[in-house]
C-alpha cells in the first residue's frame, strides 16, 4: 500500500446534490479498489485558470488515501469515463520527506473538517453593513447642500 | 562589464525557509518562482537553489494540470487574478 492524493474537478453545471453523490461515487472508486481513505478535504468551487471543457469553474475535492500500486490503472480508468469529472491529478507520496508532508496534510485535513461545526454568529453583519451606508447618505447630502449655497 | 546586471544575484529564499516539501494546491506561495505570464522563472533571477528549483518546477506543472495556476497568459486570454481564491 502506498500513500496517493486524488484531486478530482467536479463539473460546476451540477447542483450541489448532484455534485456530493458524484464526490461518494468518486470515493466508493477508491474503496472499491481495495483503498483505504486517510482524510478527504473539500476545496470547494474555485474559478480554473483556464477554461475546461467550456467551463470556467469547478468543484474541487481532494482526497488522501493509501492505495495499491496495481490498483491506480483502473482507478484512474473509472475516472476517465465518469463524465462528471473535469479534471483529476494523482500524486504519490512514496519518500519520507513526502511520507512526512501527506501525514501533515491528512491531520490538517482532518481538522478542518471537524473545525466548520462551530459556526461563527452571523447576526452581527447586519448591523455592520448598516452602519457605513447610513454614513455615506450624509456625506453626499452635506456637498449638494454646500453646492447650492454656493451658487 | 559589457552589460549591467538587470537582477542581483540572491540567495535561495526556499532554503533560507528551510523548505523540505511544497504543496502545489497552495498556488499563492507559488507566485514568487512564477513570472507575470506565469513563466517559470529561472534560477540565475530568482537565486533559487537547483535542489530547491527542481522541487518548484515540479510542483507549478502538477499545479497546471489542476487547473491552479494557468499554462499561459497571451493577450486575448488574459487570466484576472488567478490567485483571488485564495484568502
Amino acid at each position: 500500500m502506498r500513500n496517493y492524493e486524488n484531486l478530482v474537478i467536479v463539473k460546476p453545471t451540477l447542483t450541489a446534490e448532484e455534485i456530493q453523490a458524484s464526490v461518494k461515487a468518486i470515493e466508493e472508486v477508491i474503496t472499491s479498489n481495495g483503498g483505504e481513505i486517510a482524510a478527504t478535504s473539500p476545496m470547494g468551487m474555485r474559478k480554473l485558470a483556464y477554461p475546461i471543457e467550456k467551463n470556467e469553474r469547478g468543484y474541487y475535492h481532494v482526497i488522501y488515501s493509501s492505495i495499491a500500486p496495481s490498483a491506480i490503472s483502473e482507478i484512474e480508468r473509472r475516472f476517465r469515463i465518469n463524465e462528471d469529472l473535469l479534471r483529476f491529478v494523482t500524486i504519490k507520496y512514496d519518500t519520507n520527506r513526502e511520507k512526512a508532508a501527506f501525514n501533515g496534510m491528512v491531520e490538517k485535513a482532518k481538522k478542518a473538517a471537524e473545525a466548520p461545526k462551530v459556526e461563527t454568529p452571523a447576526v452581527e453583519t447586519p448591523a455592520a453593513v448598516e452602519a457605513p451606508t447610513e454614513t455615506p447618505a450624509v456625506e453626499t447630502e452635506a456637498p449638494v447642500a454646500t453646492e447650492a449655497a454656493a451658487e | 562589464m559589457a552589460e549591467k546586471r538587470k537582477y542581483k544575484k540572491r540567495y535561495c529564499k526556499y532554503c533560507e525557509a528551510k523548505v523540505d516539501f511544497m504543496d502545489y494546491k497552495d498556488a499563492g506561495a507559488l507566485r514568487f518562482s512564477l513570472s507575470e505570464r506565469y513563466k517559470i522563472m529561472p534560477r540565475r533571477l530568482t537565486g533559487n537553489c537547483k535542489r530547491h528549483q527542481d522541487m518548484i518546477s515540479v510542483v507549478i506543472k502538477r499545479a497546471r494540470a489542476a487547473a491552479l495556476v494557468p499554462y499561459t497568459v497571451t493577450r486575448k486570454h488574459v487570466v484576472t487574478a488567478p490567485f483571488e481564491n485564495l484568502k
